[in-house]
């Protein structure tokens, strides 16, 4: 069994970064352009980790899927980022955001990581100004900050309602600087389909050019996995249709460990799913429960329009509950008591969706105030839905919206092959059990920026490294995995189209693994993804050639992966024992109906390793220890 | 409950960028009114694979208005016939019963088909290329309020810095040019201090890459903001030409 | 300058700017001919015995119009290329103007028109038998007093003109975009403005032959 080594430095919170940095081994800059470094995915940790180690002289290569490396699923973001700047001079200073986030994520991450990205939470507000990105201001010009997500200091910068877009838009710009200089070379429409592993070593990867259909192969010095999150294992996600785990899927195939893959995040107010063909969720910004109220009818089988329903016949559910926070719960509690009105039957029309009112806000306020503030989103739902939120009450209802979970990383954000590095969403490292509103965008520019070109530059000094060509056997063994697998897809021709399994997939563990866990669904959804995989396999229906641009080929290849992957987060959801976070276990709970931690039994990392039985996975505990923050329940009530 | 309309789909097929192309046609019995225009292209589509037949591709990704991604031209327009709205976010209610709709790719000499409805607008990414940025680099940052910018600018700022790269203005385009796209990205350095010390080799080196990639020119029409999903103004260009102009004259 | 699309546009831009501002002063020149003969005359003779001068204004202006053609010329024939397939479906997004579709048009007709125009007045005898009317030698008045006589050659003069209208109710406005002008209040104006002043400088120019064509004879030599 191997050790989970986190490589955490010794020393007092705050200067464990700035210790390990000066401990770290230097690659001389003259050296730097010898050394190839293989940048997976251009969202913010991966286009920010590109444009740095370029800036820093080493040579890059960096891949996306999509037709444009400015595209990656970070630009949807809407909310902001925060930083511990204390501009509105509230109080905040990095101490406290580390402890609001390690709280936040209701103690499953580890705390120097999360110090860690506190302290540089600082410097990214600072490099995006610099790069243009055009926050919101004030009139006296400097910029403006706005509290999210419940925090009792406002730390959230933000561009409009469209954070996200600008960062990344700031990060493309720094990558596209350095492709004109030439350190960086994008790869666009390219799908990771494997890393190859030599000498125990990641030293390349093999990818699909989705143009052509060719396999290709690229070899490098250090390999480094930004491919996002894995929320769309649940098919309907507010995550684009392309967002995937084969790449980290596929790495853990060759030994990199999963960690705590049970840990997702769902969103309270996104627009409820309105029929079969539904491609996907599409989230309402976290600030309108700010001003509106949330309620069902009292009565089950209530089927009145919302406007012939009068107050005393409404339940609102959150405010009844939980008298201090109201309708400003944190994301998980929102969520969950709106599965449970809802299993209840008293969801709007008996459907899946819970009413989001601003009626009263409207009548204290004015329309012109609530249009000032949410207008776009206003615009936006009626868009979607056809009705104008003005007049009519919202209909809302929770999504998968992030994952805390990813491979596991050390703290210098190496996985556990030697030479993978994984940043963003896609490592499991700073949110533990639940991601506070804007940390994501927070956690993904330290990473790249910050982080991993100082602890990337360590690994390259260090490691032995002997030359590797892509004409090494790995890598053409690594092809003809590949392309066996695709002829193989391609092959069986069946009666059911990819998405029919994805949607299938998707239904069971929303319902068995989603916003409530229990040891018997868990169980049954362990039962019936091997059976929804071998059916895949059986009869799946991939039309066309590998030769070709071919979506379903691409889509096949992904739900594929999703099927294994499936399994091991539902296996991991059985294991911990406990709620936390995002993960509720219904036999983890409070007599008041809230989720109880078990930190005696399940104060660890949960890291799976492949055992080639997908059944089998094998499982690694790193121990978490809390010195700074100590262990609280949280409480809302 | 739920509405349906049905519709005839004339959509451009063409297997590879040297394949030649032709519109082939397609009826839609039932189409949920509450369905987006993607969802109604999926719909379509699997019954095309369970057929054998091979599903149209099209470009899409966030489904939210806001990756760039989706587009084509739907009954003559860039994201069809909704202003402010991307072809992702457009729903089937804004078709009639027994509508035909013509989907065909976008055209233009610098945005070549791949495969059916896929156009490559790499290109795009070249003109980002050639000065689309601030030349910082990370940790060259000073505080983030040493930088005093009148909110005034910073709002315009963001107006331009909206674009998805979508490259529907293009699209609309009498001449294919990609004025809009190149001048939204010009203006929101030029507003902003940041930007000025690159702002005149900015605009002339993004502009000559705008012509190498062989886009066309404008003709002042205004086609472009009038597609634009994120509502982008042509004032972008006239701010650009007049950015060009000066930068020209000085430099010269 | 000419390198780069945009400034083959400024080019075509100030060019087609100094012929509006010609075409302003050919036009004012033109209205003594309400004035009479004596008027008008004087004043044609006077350009004619400008010497030096009339030649260098002469050349400027040809410099300035075979610039304005061939840079067009260059911008149209890239922006044509720049869709080789044309779209199935024709639907602009914003109604298009007949005015900005049909700028290349409306030019070429307004370069047809200026050929004639030149063999009809700048290049013919102004003292020939042509000038005569009512026996009397009336130079460049009665040249054109006769030459209006003809609804044709009416008709194809008021074709021109509502070419140069059309032509300029784009050309105006288009101009200060191209220079950078743009303003949320004042583009409106401008467009307007421009609308106005096309017109105007068509209506102006074509109001002549309709002057020429219904006066009666006597009043051209009574005088």
């Amino acid at each position: 069994m191997t050790t989970l080594q986190s490589g955490v430095p010794s020393g007092p919170i705050d200067q464990k970064w700035t210790k390990h940095r000066f401990d770290m081994k230097l690659v001389n800059p003259a050296n730097r352009r010898k050394y190839t470094v293989i940048v997976v995915g251009t969202g913010l940790a991966g286009a920010s980790a590109a444009a740095s180690l370029g800036e820093m002289g080493y040579n890059v290569l960096s891949f996306c899927f999509q037709d444009s490396s400015r595209r990656a699923h970070s630009i949807a973001a809407q909310g902001g980022i925060n930083a511990a700047k204390n501009y509105a001079n509230d109080g905040d200073s990095v101490y406290r955001l580390f402890y609001d986030t390690v709280k936040g994520g209701d103690f499953r991450a580890r705390e120097a990581n999360v110090h860690r990205l506190s302290e540089v939470s600082v410097n990214i507000i600072d490099q995006c100004v610099a790069q243009g990105v055009p926050f919101a201001r004030e009139y006296g010009g400097l910029l403006d900050n706005r509290s999210f997500g419940g925090a009792q200091v406002a730390r959230t910068f933000y561009a409009k309602g469209q954070t996200g877009q600008q960062l990344l838009l700031g990060a493309y710009s720094a990558m596209m600087k350095e492709v004109a200089k030439g350190t960086v070379r994008l790869f666009t429409r390219r799908e990771m389909m494997d890393v190859v592993v030599v000498d125990g070593r990641a030293r390349g990867i093999v990818v699909r050019h989705l143009v052509t259909g060719e396999i290709e192969s690229f070899a490098a010095d250090a390999v480094v996995l930004a491919t996002g999150g894995y929320g769309n294992v649940f098919y309907l996600s507010t995550n684009a249709k392309g967002c995937n785990v084969t790449a980290t899927w596929r790495a853990h195939r060759k030994g990199a460990f999963f960690a705590n893959p049970c840990f997702t995040q769902i969103h309270p107010t996104c627009i409820p799913v309105h029929g079969e063909y539904q491609s996907k969720l599409t989230l309402m910004s976290e600030s309108l429960r700010n001003d509106g109220r949330v309620w069902v009818p009292k009565q089950s089988g209530d089927t009145r329009s919302p406007s012939n329903i009068p107050e005393s016949e409404r339940d609102y559910y959150l405010e009844t509950r939980y008298k201090s926070f109201g309708n400003l719960v944190p994301r998980d509690i929102a969520s969950r008591n709106a599965k449970m009105v809802c299993d209840e039957g008293r969801g709007v029309n008996g459907e899946l969706a819970v009413y989001l009112d601003f009626a009263d806000s409207i009548k204290r306020l004015g329309q012109s105030t609530i249009e000032a503030r949410y207008g776009n989103l206003f615009e936006m739902y009626e868009r979607i839905t056809g009705e104008d939120p003005y007049s009519v009450p919202m209909k809302i209802y929770p999504a998968i919206h992030y994952t805390m979970g990813g491979l596991w990383v050390d703290y210098n954000l190496q996985s556990t092959i030697p030479g993978l590095h994984v940043i963003g969403e896609a490592n499991f490292s700073d949110h533990g059990a639940n991601r506070l509103g804007a940390s994501a965008l927070m956690q993904g520019l330290a990473d790249g920026y910050f982080i991993l070109p100082y602890t990337l530059g360590h690994y390259l000094a260090t490691a032995p490294l002997d030359p590797v060509s892509s004409r090494h056997p790995e890598f053409e063994k690594c092809e003809t995995l590949v392309r066996d697998r695709i002829s193989q897809l391609l092959a069986i021709k069946g009666s059911r189209s990819v998405d029919s399994f994805h949607r299938e997939l998707g239904l069971l563990v929303w319902d068995e693994c989603g916003m409530s866990r229990s040891e018997a669904g868990l169980r049954r959804a362990l039962d019936k993804i091997p059976e929804i995989r071998d059916e895949f396999w059986a009869s799946v229906m991939v039309s066309g050639s590998g030769a070709e641009l071919n979506q379903t080929l691409e889509k096949a290849g992904r739900v594929a992966d999703f099927l294994e992957f499936a399994e091991l987060m539902v296996t991991d959801a059985l294991e911990r024992n406990e709620s936390c976070g995002g993960h509720f276990r219904e036999e983890s709970q409070t007599e008041e109906g809230e989720a109880l931690r078990n930190d005696t039994d399940y104060c660890h990392v949960a890291a799976w390793a492949f055992s080639g039985d997908l059944s089998k996975p094998v499982l690694h505990k790193e121990a978490l220890t809390f010195e700074e923050v100590p262990l609280s329940q949280r409480s809302y009530k | 409950m739920t509405k349906t309309i049905s519709l005839t789909l004339k959509v451009w097929r063409q297997k590879s960028g040297n394949a030649s192309g032709k519109f082939v046609t397609y009826q839609v019995p039932t189409v949920d009114v509450n369905a987006s225009f993607l969802e109604m292209l999926d719909v379509l589509n699997e019954q095309l694979l369970l057929k054998g037949e091979d599903p149209i591709a099209f470009d899409h990704d966030c489904r939210e208005g806001i990756c760039g991604m989706c587009g084509a031209v739907v009954n003559g327009q860039p994201h069809g016939p909704q202003r402010k709205t991307t072809m992702c976010q457009l729903h089937m209610r804004q078709f009639q019963d027994g509508d035909t709709i013509t989907i065909e790719p976008y055209r233009a000499r610098a945005l070549p088909v791949l495969r059916d409805l896929v156009v490559d607008r790499s290109a795009f990414d070249r003109v980002v290329q050639s000065g689309g940025y601030v030349s910082v680099k990370t940790g060259q940052a000073p505080d983030a309020n040493a930088i005093l910018i009148p909110k005034q600018d910073a709002d315009l700022a963001m107006d331009a810095a909206q674009c998805i790269g979508c490259a529907a203005c293009v699209a609309a385009c009498p001449n294919a040019s990609a004025m809009l796209f190149v001048s939204a990205k010009v203006s929101h350095f030029a507003l902003l201090p940041q930007g000025q010390p690159e702002r005149q080799n900015r605009v002339l080196e993004m502009l000559a890459t705008m012509d190498r990639e062989r886009f066309g020119n404008c003709s002042n029409e205004y086609q472009c903001g009038a597609a634009c999903p994120k509502g982008i103004s042509v004032s972008n260009i006239a701010r650009m030409n007049r950015d060009y102009l000066s930068s020209k004259m000085r430099l010269s | 300058m000419a390198s780069s699309s945009i400034g083959k546009k400024q080019v075509v831009a100030i060019t087609g700017l100094f012929l509006i501002l010609f075409l302003i002063f050919h036009l004012s020149g033109n209205f003594l001919i309400y004035k009479g003969p004596d008027a008008f005359n004087a004043y044609a003779e006077f350009l004619e015995n400008l010497g030096a001068i009339k030649w260098m204004a002469r050349l400027g202006l040809i410099a300035l119009f075979l610039i304005h053609i061939v840079f067009t010329a260059m911008v149209v024939i890239d922006n044509r290329k720049a869709r080789p397939q044309s779209y199935e479906v024709v639907k602009s997004v914003i109604k298009r103007s007949w005015a900005t579709r049909l700028m290349p048009y409306t030019g070429s007709v307004i370069l047809l028109y200026l050929i004639f125009h030149l063999l009809d007045y700048t290049l013919a005898d102004h003292s020939g038998h042509n000038s005569i009317v009512n026996g009397q030698a009336m130079e460049l008045y009665g040249l054109v007093y006769n030459s209006f006589q003809n609804p044709i050659r009416v008709a194809f003069y008021v074709i021109g003109m509502t070419a140069v209208g059309f032509h300029l109710t784009h050309a105006i406005q288009s101009v200060m975009q191209t220079f950078g002008f743009y303003h949320v209040r004042y583009t409106p104006i401008i467009k307007r403005v421009s609308l106005v002043l096309g017109i105007a400088i068509a209506v102006g120019f074509a109001s002549i032959p309709f002057y020429m064509m219904f006066m009666q004879s006597s009043c051209v030599t009574g005088g």
